[in-house]
């Protein structure tokens, strides 16, 4: 009585769910800091 | 009243109105830039190493339940996620109190940051409950109060994301967003008690199967420390976004004031 | 100050008309959300023939499999007080057992026998490794068939 494909897509599913907010909001983050820094006249305070 | 996403430059620290003075120096975003930037790589590196213990150990070393066998480890993801899905609409719903009744700019942004990550987690409380109720229950999905009453959370979430986003005055969104997330409260306290008001297929029941809730301890602590490893994800990528938008508002305030003067 | 005061009034006034609206409307649905109703009370709610759910525990010793003339299994659903025979024609789930919380779909025929068309296992919030269920039943504190088991933690402690 295993039910192991269900086991292994729903941790699949929780490492999606991570992984991909986690990345999404990293590259956004990164993205922005970047742009920011080009045009912020502050440099000191743009962040990170 | 000056708003900050048309104010190119924000103001340090100086507050717009009377009485607001001790709310507002959090909303400066400058400020909110400096603490998150300094507070972000911990709380990733500790809700990494929090949820990939958590999971690992339920995935690996917890003992196999005696009754549901493996299926049993869906509960290490199922069960945060779901912790996180009514968390994260209780963040949520503060965001928008702060949004609609201080008008904090930055509780705007974080309102707007948390529905898709809270909708993303109710989604996978919702795929990984039916992926768990299928070998159990013997059913995907049925229609009774726990189920419907997460369901209809995901569709406050989505409500929520289109409502934020549909004005071309993003004030307008804020407040509207703002309203249906305060109405959505009421769910909460519906999802968290309908197990025990109404007979319900999602366990625990009212009749005759009640007992003291209990998780022998060698399933419980794998479970605690994913639920904690899950709140720190939830918070360090909402985090994440909320950066990302505030230097995204500042980018367009720059670009705009830039053109103005030109 | 008095524009934040009076919009955290209008806030809280309209937070408390909402949940009595949710209060009331719960209250007046409470019958339709209920999803299953127990031996006891499904002679009120299950009159000619309408489909219902029936929920309770597997009673003990009435299980009986089918066999090769006749695939249908019957049993007993009892909420302790009182108890429905059920006949089901179709693949029970894993966890069906003698003892364990069910929940059938079906309608009550007239000779008052419950024919169900699907059968949904129910299972309480224990959990705990095998070897502590084991040990629990060899113990004599725990017999499956009789229902739930004690508390784990209570269990352990004694």
């Amino acid at each position: 009585m295993t039910h192991l494909p269900f086991v292994a897509i729903s941790y699949a599913l929780a490492f999606v769910v991570l992984v991909g907010f986690g990345l999404g909001a990293w590259l956004r983050a990164m993205a922005a800091t970047k742009r920011l820094a080009a045009i912020d006249p502050r440099r000191e305070r743009s962040g990170a | 009243m000056t708003r900050m996403d048309t104010h190119p430059i924000e103001a340090p620290a100086t507050a717009p109105s009377a009485g607001g003075t001790s709310l507002h120096r959090f909303a400066n975003p400058g400020r909110f830039l400096r603490l998150s930037g300094a507070v972000l790589p911990w709380l990733t590196a500790a809700a990494v190493a929090l949820t990939v213990a958590g999971l690992g150990w339920g995935l690996l070393l917890a003992p196999t339940d005696w009754q549901q066998g493996d299926a049993a480890r869906i509960m290490y993801v199922h069960v945060p996620s779901a912790w996180l899905a009514s968390a994260g609409y209780f963040s949520l719903a503060l965001a928008s109190l702060f949004s609609l009744v201080w008008r904090h700019p930055l509780a705007d942004l974080a309102a707007v940051e948390i529905g898709p990550v809270g909708a993303g987690f109710t989604a996978l409380c919702l795929a990984t409950g039916s992926l768990w109720g299928k070998p159990m229950w013997g059913a995907w999905w049925v229609w009774d109060a726990r189920l419907t009453s997460v369901l209809v959370l995901l569709f406050l979430y989505l409500g929520h994301i289109v409502l934020v986003r549909a004005f071309d005055d993003p004030v307008r969104g804020y407040r509207s967003g703002a309203v249906l997330a305060l109405i959505g409260v009421v769910n909460l306290p519906i999802i968290k008690f309908s197990v025990e008001w109404w007979n319900t297929l999602h366990q625990p029941a009212s009749i005759k199967f009640t007992e003291a809730p209990s998780i022998a301890p060698g399933m419980l602590w794998p479970l605690l420390i994913a639920a904690i490893g899950f709140s720190l994800s939830f918070a360090a990528i909402v985090t994440a976004r909320l950066r990302a938008a505030v230097m995204e508002r500042r980018i367009r305030g720059l670009l705009l004031a830039r053109a103005v003067s030109r | 100050m008095t524009r934040k005061s009076r919009r955290l009034t209008i806030v809280a006034v309209c937070g408390l008309c909402l949940s009595a609206a949710a209060g009331l409307v719960l209250t007046a649905f409470n019958d339709n959300l209920v999803f299953f109703v127990s031996p006891s009370d499904i002679g009120k709610t299950a009159g000619n023939g309408r489909t219902v759910r029936l929920g309770g525990l597997v009673e003990p010793g009435s299980v009986t499999r089918g066999d090769k003339t006749s695939a249908a299994t019957s049993f007993r659903i009892t909420d302790g007080a009182n108890s429905v025979p059920v006949t089901y024609n179709g693949i029970l789930p894993d966890l069906f057992r003698e003892g364990q919380g069910i929940v059938a779909l079906g309608a009550l025929r007239p000779d008052g026998t419950f024919q169900a068309s699907e059968v949904l296992a129910k299972h309480d919030e224990t959990y705990m490794p095998k070897e502590v269920a084991e040990a629990l039943k060899k113990s004599g504190q725990w017999k499956p068939e009789s229902g739930a088991p004690p508390p784990v933690n209570k269990a352990r402690g004694g």
